[in-house]
């Protein structure tokens, strides 16, 4: 995290994770999810639509990494698989970094050099 | 860390120096070429049209030789305390985030505000909707208990 300052070559999964996040369903889904791991038929239950509606919305949390799907036998459990989330994080803390750095270096150019504050130190607020 | 519920962060520093000189350079191309980047990258290149409207790119050498290109159009100016502009960054997120930057006079010198706005849920691209912002620190949140305590 230290090393660059944006990386890009996660873009095309952060793209499918906040693709699968930018549904008011799917939220629903990864938030009932978020309490404990449920059957494919039991998720379907409070949403009014078909079966193989909410499948399709599985699907692209699945493909999204944000879920799990566990098959035993003719029953599919779902559960929530939090890295996508991590990673969604880690990629805000690259802006972070990235102004934090940013506003260094501002710093080391605009103050005159005498005022300069020893490194380590930091300037920050 | 990120300020909860929208995915925006603010990040300030207090720089020993007059307010217009940290405004110049922040706004004056020859200038941006000087300083602008974190550690390890460089700026080649800088285009500033300073007027609302504007259009601003800013050319970012990686360490591995990549330019990315920040670019964005200024939608206030208030020299020599405030700007405001959009933000995309080509290749990358083509999806605008707001950038607002504030330049406080302080007994120390200048305090440099920025605020960055709107980040993850432009580059949602489409099907934006309120409200998911909060939904989504709650699963990280979660997602974090969980990664910590397994």
């Amino acid at each position: 995290m230290v090393s660059t300052a944006l990386k890009y070559e996660d873009d095309e999964a952060l793209d499918v994770v906040f693709g699968a996040l930018a549904d008011r369903t799917r939220r629903r889904i990864l938030a009932r999810l978020a309490v404990g791991p449920e059957r494919v038929t039991d998720l379907a239950e409070p949403f009014t639509m078909s079966l193989p509606a909410v499948s399709k919305h599985l699907k692209v949390l699945e493909r999204a990494g944000l879920i799990r799907r566990d098959v035993e036998g003719r029953i599919h459990r779902c559960s929530l698989g939090p890295e996508p989330l991590a990673d969604a994080r880690a990629w805000l803390d690259h802006y972070r970094y990235f102004w934090e750095s940013t506003l260094d270096r501002l710093a080391v150019y605009v103050e005159p050099k005498a005022n300069r504050q020893p490194k380590g130190k930091g300037s920050k607020k | 860390m990120t300020e909860a519920a929208n995915l925006s962060l603010v990040v300030r520093r207090t720089v020993r120096a007059p307010v217009e000189r940290v405004f110049d350079a922040w706004t004056k191309s020859e200038f941006l070429k000087r300083w602008w980047g974190p550690e390890g990258v460089t700026c080649p290149e800088a285009d500033v049209d300073l007027r609302v409207g504007g259009h601003y790119r800013i050319a970012n050498k990686l360490p591995d030789g990549n330019i990315v290109v920040i670019h964005g159009e200024f939608e206030l100016i208030e020299p020599p305390t405030k700007l405001v502009y959009s933000w995309r960054v080509d290749p990358g997120i083509p999806a605008p985030s707001r950038v607002t930057v504030r330049f406080e006079t302080h007994a120390e010198g200048t305090e440099v505000i920025v605020i960055h706005e709107r980040i993850a849920s432009d580059a949602i691209r489409d099907n934006h909707e309120q409200g998911w912002n909060g939904c989504l620190d709650g699963l990280i949140a979660f997602a974090d208990e969980e990664s910590s305590g397994r």
